[in-house]
């Protein structure tokens, strides 16, 4: 019976979906019976699907006529008028009379919606209401259990509980399976199927030769143990993470997160339980005392496109990410399409748009920013430094702790020191701290009116005479006492002060107050002249920054330093120190601001020559230019050394200090005194070794993040809980009601006890009440293995989604994964099924009855994805790099791929190859730029990686054949290809077995076959071969420039010992052997 | 993948498996049919209508990358010379949202064109100084003044106007009319992508592949990007040392080989690929025929002028792209990039307008000379228009635009669109639309209705819903383009 109902539904499936047209792929019956039972998700959602719930399903902002036929009661409740359906009376239910009417007015579905049903369609409701109308709820949304095994004829076929499933079906449609695969087959297929390359020849003879019982199942569990296992897994699940090396959009620049690619590689080679493996990546964050491997899982989530284009809006951006992340969860764990509930609440599916928004809750309580800042380490991300600065990256926190520790002990002391000191101070007593300074080599106060022109001044310890001429003005507000105007009439030569020279070290700086109209750029004291390639140096203005020069000949022979941060501040004295070491070089320059030490833009850098000038030096102007048109001076210092820090913060405080001391001791503010404090005490040899060993740690942290890798990890906002607003429309600029973080309300409830955060809803999704991750997860797996899931939507289980294939199939492997999570025993009990171990050979038959194989019977044939044909490629050369992980590489790509779409600013815009082993690493490996991801895998339909993918395109084009055909990569791969079978292959070593032609020729055309299709070639087929090598070595002797050409193709030289024809003719019949068919498929 | 499926797309027309697809298989079955039943045929000479007769085959779509302010193109504001510098009322922005690159300017003041305006032809459409050779063509264009959109940034809006959604992932115009009417030359792509480069280059946006991406139509629909520099078609060109001669013979065992495999495992999928392999085959012998631009007479360059034999330019692109038509390319999308003007429009547009002029004027020409015309439909236009006001500093001569999303110019000529219209009308500050709003759905109709479909009925199964490229709202075919 089971048998039975299982065909009619495939029947019934097809005459809704199939219409009218005659025998599909699937098996062709007559029409079933009137009393072959009616299922309701089989046979008549389908119906109800499609053409009524566009109106009348879960969206209430299109239902009509207050009609609901998603839900139960929608049938049966009465409506004033009686109900929809009178079970088992078609001709009393109103629903089947709408549909039948003729009448424009009264049918159903109206003329409008541009939906007809069949004829068929109507019998089938006609005979669900006649049958009693039974209901069920969606199947993908009742929880899986195991299903009863259908008996079936012929038991001896059945290796495990797959084929029970597979083979009632197959029985029902009158077919048989084929035989099983020779061992060779077997050998190349599970090899595939498991590590993504083809398998040595050795370990295919060895397989083929073990008489053993369990030669198949140790062969299996020897491909599970290859570290290659893990990249081949991984390579799927980087599909449905959408993972790429670029941001995505606008600058597309670079993105550094290939960790998290090489945690999923280890965690499906360690083969970490799925549940664990979810959680990890969803939430791994906020597991408690999480590893580094739990937060790197969590790029999963920011593997998303992100953006830093200006003028984009932060809230949209945000909403944006939030809604990928919702999208991306459903489709890869749910397998549903949540993305039509951004808008309106899902047509189909029971989404509502708050549910959307609810769930999106989850993912917008994060650090991440609405901008990427076009950066490869867009925060959140992990530091991960180099595994032998491990240690000391882990150690820095805590020795910086302790030296700040004992740096404020110190501090203690010393404030002890100084707050005694200050009670009994005597107002001069400043004068002290500055005498430990030492005496400056020029000293000019400005700080009194003289009563004539002459200033008062001190050069070398001894006083010279300096006059101020044309308007000198004094003003009263001077940081101490009068100061000296400069309005820009007025000229203060000092003469052959400040004869500076490139190597020794100086300083020089003085209290300016400049005028709040100041403008432009000018010198606040110069010894320069213009007409010499403004030879000299100064201390310059421009704009609001300070700046020094130290000049030969500008701007070729000069060091020019300048301030950052708008540090002028007119209108307000300022105390401006340059201090230089007498390197020649920019990097030796100091500008102190205030006491503190300013961040410097190193304008220019090339000084080679003297500074040395004749001319003098001049206040607030250069000789001939740079006027200062308003501002004050006072206390000009010049030494002919480099002042520390801490000498010029106490000349900075000198007047404050003073004022401090001046003042009677209950009128001194404790910040004042801090002030004070800190640079009297900032010269305590013990504090200054501590600042200096804090340095040294800031530096040695810099040095191991500037070589460490990043990865980019979610991390949770604190303090806040997760919420989101619905948006109206889908448009962030509307938001609407805001909404904690929830599960899908129509689908099992958050755990109990599970907090409202991404760790929730981890734990949701691998909960055992959970109905769809594991039957959406086992779908996939399945779908790697046979090219097409049990159900072949694999990104849709929702009502829209095709309905599976072997239900009861997918139930049972659902529900037995569920029970462990372990992949490596689902895809065990999968491999070691006869339905797997099948010949993929097809009869006229089956191409009849199952054309697309949905019934399995034949063993999987399909053309292989693209990093597949290419690993294959290099693995049968034996070029492929053995490298596990690290960041990605950039091998062969023709010409102009990225510059073609790059924008001019985009650090990804040259493809700049890489060379050596980088050339010949896994696909997996290939960086991916997502606004053009490598040009031969996109042809051979990679996916973009902008959005998640779980299910990959497989088309047949001729744009594929030229890949194959002229893509560098596969050259070169065939030249050495043909190299090791010219150079290693030998009749006797090629094939154990007695040689029948025992020709060289065909000795190497076997090393080849084996490396490709890992079999010999038959009679015909080494014929075949060997005629077309006659043809390609005959060109070759005759045309050896292009023999030269053509070896020369790849980054690696051709074998010399080699006569280049004969290379070149090989060359050409591994290119068309990595061309067969055969090869391209798996 | 199904070889039965395979044998009904021969038999049957496309309208009826279109009509059929709608409800009956899966996208990727319907792929297979569409796509596997072209190789193996003759080309057919003719489009074969989906739902109706069409009144053009062939499109070639030239966008121009970044938005060209309409106002200083097409939509004359004559007003504007006496509100130099006023401030944009509020009442004409009605708190419309801005780009964060104007919305922090404290005031919006108002840069009227610098450059001037003349009416031309009979339909005695405005049009500026700059592209004189564009107005000799004025009444053989259908000019539409009220395109407006949603998104208010490049990467959004150009995949709206495309693919009918801002978000990614949906296939765009191409891939849908490479879908619906399939090919018209074995030996050439359906859909083919040429990117131009501008004679400046100082703002330009990212064109990436996923704009000629099939989205969730099957990739033999995706649009074939043709390069200027290096070979026009990735990986076309055999490795260097292999003539045509070996290749043939590698070609010729390798269907010898994969016969005796098809024999032995009977899988369709075999014969699908050995026919694919002898397209690649063709193609590799036609491109070089095609991308031969030297071979063209010249009076060609008479018509395009000397920039079109210069590779890469927009007018050497505009060739190739009739060159394409003319093999029987179905749809040739063509991009001319630089035209986001946020700073020294005043610079920048004339060196703009000198790219494209010239080769548009060619373009409609030499169309109309080989008798293409009428079946040829030439769109041009960008992804959203650019403000009135200025953003960043103002003088008479120069002055920048942001961008602006509720009113631009296109227009679109031959193929069925009506020539001298001048459809739509914008306020005094072209800022709204006062008359005949175009909707880029509405637009999508229209270009649908002249290719021979009902755009409600060219649907394709997505994600349970059934997809088209005029989207979800309702939207209609606007009857005064159509000629």
């Amino acid at each position: 019976m089971r048998r039975f109902a299982t065909t009619a539904s495939l029947c019934s499936f097809y005459i809704v979906f199939g219409t009218v047209f005659p025998a599909t792929s699937e098996p062709t019956q007559s029409p079933a019976p009137q009393d072959v039972p009616v299922r309701f998700n089989r046979d008549i959602r389908p119906i109800l699907a499609e053409n009524c719930f566009p109106c009348h399903g879960p969206d209430p902002g299109s239902r009509q006529g207050k009609l609901r036929l998603d839900r139960e009661e929608g049938f049966f409740a009465d409506r004033g008028e009686g109900a929809l359906v009178v079970r088992g009376k078609p001709d009393s239910s109103p629903l089947l009379s709408r549909v039948m009417s003729k009448d424009s007015e009264e049918v159903m579905p109206p003329p409008k919606a541009k939906k007809t049903l069949k004829l068929q369609q109507k019998e089938l409701l006609r005979r669900w209401i006649a049958q009693g109308a039974p209901w069920e709820p969606h199947w993908s949304f009742l929880k899986p259990e195991r299903a009863p095994l259908p008996a079936v004829k012929n038991p001896k076929w059945v290796l495990n509980v797959v084929d029970r499933f597979v083979l009632a079906r197959l029985e029902a449609a009158g077919l048989t399976p084929a035989p099983e695969a020779d061992r060779r087959t077997l050998a190349r297929r599970l090899s595939l199927d498991l590590v993504g390359l083809p398998p040595e020849p050795e370990a295919v003879e060895a397989f083929v030769n073990d008489a053993s019982s369990d030669a198949y199942e140790r062969y299996v569990r020897r491909l599970f143990d290859s570290p290659r296992y893990g990249e081949h897994r991984a390579r799927y699940w980087l599909d449905a993470a959408r993972y790429a090396d670029t941001h995505g959009l606008h600058f597309d620049n670079y993105r550094e997160i290939w960790p998290y690619r090489d945690w999923v590689i280890q965690a499906f080679n360690r083969n970490v339980p799925f549940d664990v493996f979810t959680t990890e990546q969803l939430a791994g964050d906020l597991l408690p005392n999480p590893t580094k491997d739990q937060i790197i899982a969590t790029g999963f989530h920011r593997c998303n496109i992100t953006t830093n284009e200006g003028g984009t809006i932060a809230e949209e951006n945000l909403a944006n990410y939030a809604r990928d992340r919702v999208e991306t969860t459903s489709w890869v764990w749910l397998g549903l399409t949540a993305n039509c509930a951004v808008c309106h609440d899902h047509k189909f599916d029971p989404i509502t748009t708050k549910d959307f928004y609810s769930m999106a809750a989850f993912f917008r309580n994060t650090t991440q920013g609405a901008l990427d800042g076009n950066v490869k380490d867009s925060a959140p991300v992990m530091v991960l430094p180099k595994p032998e600065d491990e240690k000391r990256w882990a150690s820095i926190p805590a020795d910086t702790d302790q030296v700040q520790k004992s740096i404020a002990a110190r501090k203690g002391a010393l404030r002890a020191d100084f707050d005694k000191w200050l009670e009994t101070a005597q107002p001069d007593a400043w004068e002290a701290e500055l005498a430990k300074i030492g005496p400056p080599t020029f000293h000019l106060p400005l700080d009194t009116e003289p009563p004539g022109p002459e200033l008062a001044a001190t050069h070398q310890g001894k006083p010279i005479a300096v006059k101020a001429e044309g308007t000198v003005k004094w003003i009263d507000s001077g940081r101490a006492g009068k100061a000296l105007l400069l309005e820009g009439q007025t000229t203060v030569d000092l003469g052959d002060v400040g004869a500076f020279e490139k190597d020794t070290a100086f300083s020089f700086g003085c209290w300016v107050r400049l005028n709040a109209n100041q403008q432009g750029a000018a010198s606040v004291l110069a010894r320069m002249d213009d007409d010499a390639g403004y030879r000299g140096w100064d201390l310059w203005v421009q704009g609001n920054e300070f700046a020094a020069h130290l000049v030969h000949k500008w701007q070729d022979d000069a060091i020019k330093v300048s301030t950052t941060g708008s540090l002028v501040k007119r209108g307000t004295w300022q105390h401006v120190f340059v201090t230089y070491d007498g390197s020649a070089k920019a990097e030796g320059f100091r500008i102190f601001v205030d006491g503190k030490q300013a961040k410097l833009n190193l304008e220019a850098n090339t000084l080679k020559n003297t500074p040395r000038t004749p001319a003098p030096l001049l206040l607030g102007r250069r000789k001939k230019s740079g006027v200062l048109a308003g501002g004050a001076l006072q206390d000009l210092r010049i030494y002919a050394r480099r002042l520390a820090a801490a000498e010029v913060q106490r000349l900075a405080i000198h007047p404050k200090a003073a004022a401090l001391l001046a003042k009677p001791p209950k009128d001194r503010q404790p910040k004042e005194k801090q002030d004070v404090f800190d640079v009297a005490s900032a010269g305590d040899a013990e504090l200054a070794a501590g600042a200096e060993k804090l340095a040294a740690f800031e530096a040695e942290r810099k040095a191991i993040r500037d070589r460490a890798s990043v990865t980019h990890v979610m991390e949770e906002r604190k303090g806040s809980m997760p919420t989101a607003n619905i948006l109206f429309r889908g448009e962030y600029d509307k938001p609407r009601d805001k909404v904690e973080a929830a599960v899908f309300t129509s689908l099992n409830p958050l755990p109990t006890g599970a907090p409202k955060s991404r760790l929730g809803l981890a734990q949701w999704l691998v909960s055992k009440d959970h109905p769809l991750t594991a039957r959406v997860m086992v779908n996939r797996f399945w779908q790697e293995l046979f090219g097409t899931g049990i159900v072949k939507t694999a990104e849709d289980f929702g009502i829209m989604g095709e309905a599976p294939s072997h239900p009861e199939l997918l139930d049972t492997l659902a529900a037995e994964f569920r029970d462990h999570w372990d992949v490596r025993k689902l895809l065990t009990l999968i491999l070691t099924s006869a339905t797997y171990r099948q010949s993929a050979a097809t009869t006229k038959e089956k191409l009849e009855k199952d054309g697309a194989n949905r019934l399995f019977s034949r063993g999987p044939r399909f053309r292989m994805d693209a990093e597949m044909i290419r690993d294959v490629a290099l693995a049968a050369s034996a070029t492929l790099s053995p490298k596990l992980g690290g960041p990605s590489v950039k091998p062969y790509q023709p010409e102009g791929v990225w510059e073609a779409v790059g924008m001019n600013e985009s650090n990804t815009k040259i493809y700049k190859r890489d060379s050596g082993e980088a050339l010949y690493r896994r696909g997996l490996y290939s960086f991916w730029k997502r606004m053009a991801p490598p040009a031969s895998m996109e042809i051979l339909n990679a996916p973009s990686r902008e959005m998640a993918c779980v299910r990959r395109e497989r088309t047949n084009t001729p744009l594929q054949a030229l890949v194959t055909l002229n893509d560098p990569q596969f050259i070169e791969a065939a030249r050495v290809l043909a190299q090791n079978a010219m150079k290693k292959a030998l009749p006797s070593v090629a094939d154990p077995r007695p040689a029948k032609e025992g020709t060289d020729e065909a000795a190497r055309l076997d090393f080849i076959a084996r490396r490709l299709l890992s079999r010999p070639l038959s009679k015909d087929e080494t014929a075949i071969v060997l005629r077309v090598r006659g043809k390609l070595l005959a060109h070759y002797k005759a045309a050896p420039e292009d023999a030269k050409k053509l070896t020369a193709v790849g980054e690696s030289k051709p074998d010399a010992s080699l006569d280049p024809a004969d290379l070149a003719a090989w060359t050409m019949v591994c290119n068309q052997m990595m061309n067969l068919d055969e090869v391209l498929n798996k | 993948m199904d070889p039965l499926f395979k044998d009904w797309g021969r038999s049957e027309t496309r309208r009826q498996f279109l009509t059929r697809g709608k409800n009956a298989l899966g996208t990727a079955a319907l792929a297979s049919l569409l796509g596997r039943d072209l190789p193996g045929q003759e080309p057919k000479a003719a489009p074969q209508g989906a739902h109706f007769a069409p009144k053009t085959k062939n499109i070639i779509y030239l966008h121009m990358v970044g938005g060209p302010a309409q106002m200083d193109l097409f939509d004359y504001k004559p007003k504007m010379q006496e509100m130099y510098d006023k401030d944009l009322p509020d009442s004409v922005r009605q708190g419309q949202r801005l780009t964060t690159m104007t919305s922090g300017q404290a005031r919006f003041p108002i840069a009227p064109s610098k450059f001037k305006f003349a009416r031309h032809g009979k339909c005695g459409m405005w049009i500026t100084e700059l592209l004189p050779w564009t107005a000799r063509c004025a009444d053989d264009i259908c000019w539409i003044r009220s395109m407006h959109t949603d998104a208010i940034n490049h990467e959004p809006a150009i995949c709206y106007i495309q693919t009918g959604s801002q978000v990614t992932g949906r296939p765009c115009i191409g891939s849908w009319v490479s879908y619906g009417l399939g090919s018209m030359n074995a030996n050439l792509p359906t859909f083919v992508v040429l990117v131009a480069t501008p004679s400046n280059r100082e703002q330009e946006q990212a064109i990436s592949g996923r704009l000629w991406s099939s989205g969730f139509l099957p990739g033999e629909h995706a649009g074939v990007s043709f390069r200027t520099s290096g070979d026009p078609i990735l990986f076309i060109n055999n490795p260097p040392g292999v003539p045509d001669a070996v290749r043939r013979a590698t070609l010729d065992g390798l269907k010898e080989l994969n016969d005796l495999n098809y024999r032995q495992v009977g899988d369709p999928e075999t014969h699908t690929r050995i026919s694919q392999y002898e397209m690649a085959f063709r193609m590799q012998a036609s491109v070089p025929e095609l991308t031969n631009i030297k071979a063209e007479p010249e009076s060609t360059f008479k018509l395009y002028g000397e920039e079109a034999r210069k590779p890469g330019t927009f007018a050497n692109t505009v060739l190739m792209a009739r060159r394409l038509v003319e093999r029987g390319v179905r749809f040739v999308q063509v991009y001319h990039n630089n035209w986001d003007h946020h700073g020294n429009l005043g610079g920048r547009m004339p060196s703009q307008c000198k790219d494209v002029d010239r080769a548009c004027y060619g373009l409609l020409q030499d169309l109309k000379g080989r008798g293409m015309f009428d079946s040829t439909l030439v769109l041009w236009g960008g992804e959203f228009g650019r403000t009135i006001y200025s953003q960043g500093g103002l003088s008479k001569d120069n002055y920048g635009r942001d961008h602006h999303p509720r009113c631009f110019t296109w227009w679109m000529a031959g193929g069925g669109a009506k020539g001298g219209t001048i459809y739509g009308e914008t306020d005094d500050f072209s800022y709204n639309i006062v008359k005949d709003p175009v909707r880029i759905s509405d637009f999508h109709a229209t270009l649908l209705h002249l290719l021979g479909f009902n755009h409600e009925k060219f649907t394709v199964k997505y994600q349970g819903l059934d997809a088209r490229l005029s989207g979800v709202e309702p939207a209609k075919v606007i009857r005064d383009l159509l000629a």
